[in-house]
């Protein structure tokens, strides 16, 4: 060694003379956001070997404990499958917690908009077991002062009546069934009419061939047919065509009679108000359509109908259209 | 007069090693930065000549010895550096401790008695001293200093020129043998 730098002396003093003059201007220096070049040069020279070093240590512990140290992994993943099951069931309880709180909220709004109407909020827990008839089971029965004829609704449109009472349920025709019917209207030009359910789809008739009819126009309940108060939404035109004697005209019923949940019977057979025209009734003026312009419905305890409810069996029946 | 122009196939035994009377290395290296910075006072025209340079340069093939020749060059450029205004100290260090290395390293190589040879030396010595102080600046302080213009080649001739006559001068100072 010492023959070595002997034999190379001179040029081993050159190069500590020009380093320690570098060392000396590194010091000196300053480069960006007033950083000494001397730190520059240490980063430079230190950050390669420090993340080097952390990559290799993270791989080695990312392979002892991935690939070696797996005590306990095989419960921890059952565990976590179990918890993961759970979580799903749990997750699709709450979605359907959700839909249904939000169909709740929906007729909620629709209780505050016609606080003055008695209405039984019911849900569907079955239907006819006969395909050829269109019947719906309610959990709403006697017990809820429910009767026979009165209308079934939901925030879309009219759903059917009352046809038997139970104890605790009662069923309900709907619309769309062939033994059905309701008075009926047209919105633009109140030409009357009656909804009537078949086989393969809704018709209104007893419209005469003069009367301009056209897709799309809305059909309202009439309440001649003293079951479904007056102005309440039943459907829209599909396509009108002349017949004999009377026009044929397909409807589409507003309300998803396919996929009912919840819906409402009114206790009474009063027509519903637009609440924001309620004042304007109290004064003598006329009132426009109520479910048409109020937005969406609400539901009601038997209680909550309070008297008015038991005054609704003194409600005539009404025939079948 | 005689001149001898040695080569390196020449052994180092063969080529002289000049001495000084005490003092007068320093002196000498003192006196040049002095006057270097007594001089600029008056005239931009002294910026032609780098006395500093010339003495490194000069000493550096007197003496063959390459450890001293870069201790004394980078002295008188640190030096330099300290009377600079805005210099780092070093960037001048560096460049003369290179020279007065490679001055030394070719001095105990090739005598350098010969004013054509002095004149060579010190042109190309000139160029190598620029070459290495605008790496420096280049590389460590970012500035774009040129390693080669029209107005270095002129210098270069200037100092050459000088060196001439200066080395011959400094030449009394030697202690006979």
């Amino acid at each position: 060694m010492d023959t070595l730098f002997s034999r190379h002396r001179a040029l081993a003093l050159l190069a500590a003379a020009i380093l320690s003059q570098v060392l000396l201007l590194a010091f000196q220096i300053k480069r960006e956001h007033d950083v000494r070049l001397i730190r520059v040069w240490s980063a430079a020279a230190v950050t390669p070997f420090e993340r080097g070093a952390t990559s290799a240590l993270s791989r080695i512990d990312g392979a002892w404990s991935g690939y070696v140290w797996l005590r306990g992994t095989r419960a921890e993943n059952a565990r976590l499958r179990d918890e993961v099951d759970a979580l799903r069931l749990r997750n699709q309880e709450l979605e359907g917690e959700s839909a249904e709180a939000q169909r709740a909220g929906l007729l909620l709004n629709f209780r505050d908009a016609h606080t003055e109407t008695p209405m039984v909020a019911a849900l569907v827990i079955g239907a006819s077991a006969d395909t050829s008839s269109r019947t719906l089971t309610l959990n709403r029965g006697d017990r809820d002062h429910i009767r026979r004829n009165m209308a079934v609704i939901t925030p879309d449109g009219i759903v059917g009546k009352i046809v038997e009472v139970f104890a605790s349920t009662s069923q309900v025709l709907l619309i769309d069934d062939k033994d059905s019917g309701a008075g009926a209207l047209l919105a633009d030009t109140r030409t009357h009419g009656v909804v009537k359910g078949g086989d393969t789809d809704t018709r209104l008739d007893y419209v005469v061939n003069d009367e301009q009819v056209h897709a799309g126009e809305r059909i309202l309940t009439s309440g001649e047919d003293r079951i479904f108060p007056k102005d309440l939404l039943i459907g829209t035109v599909v396509n009108a065509k002349p017949g004999v004697p009377f026009q044929v005209i397909r409807v589409r019923p507003a309300a998803r009679l396919d996929r009912l949940e919840e819906v409402l019977i009114l206790l009474t057979q009063q027509e519903l108000k637009n609440p924001s025209e309620s004042a304007d009734s109290t004064a003598g003026q006329s009132t426009t359509p109520g479910i048409l312009q109020t937005p969406l419905p609400a539901a009601v305890t038997p209680a909550a109908a309070g008297p008015q409810a038991k005054t609704v069996p003194s409600a005539p029946p009404a025939p079948r259209p | 007069m005689s001149y001898t122009l040695s080569t390196g196939a020449q052994s180092e035994s063969n080529i002289e090693v000049h001495k000084y009377y005490g003092g007068t290395v320093i002196a000498v290296a003192f006196l040049a930065i002095v006057l270097q910075a007594f001089l600029h006072k008056y005239g931009r025209w002294s910026e032609l000549v780098d006395l500093p340079l010339l003495v490194t340069i000069y000493f550096g093939v007197s003496r063959r010895n390459p450890v001293t020749g870069l201790f004394l060059g980078a002295a008188i450029g640190i030096m330099q550096d300290a009377l600079s205004h805005d210099n780092p100290i070093g960037l001048y260090g560096i460049a003369k401790t290179l020279v007065g290395y490679l001055a030394s390293t070719v001095g105990a190589r090739i005598d350098t008695q010969h004013p054509a040879s002095r004149f060579i030396l010190v042109f190309v010595f000139f160029h190598f001293h620029q070459a290495v102080f605008a790496l420096t600046e280049r590389v460590l302080l970012n500035h774009p200093a040129p390693f080669f213009t029209w107005s270095l080649l002129r210098d270069s001739l200037v100092n050459a020129t000088l060196a001439v006559v200066l080395f011959a001068a400094l030449d009394r100072l030697r202690r006979q043998s």
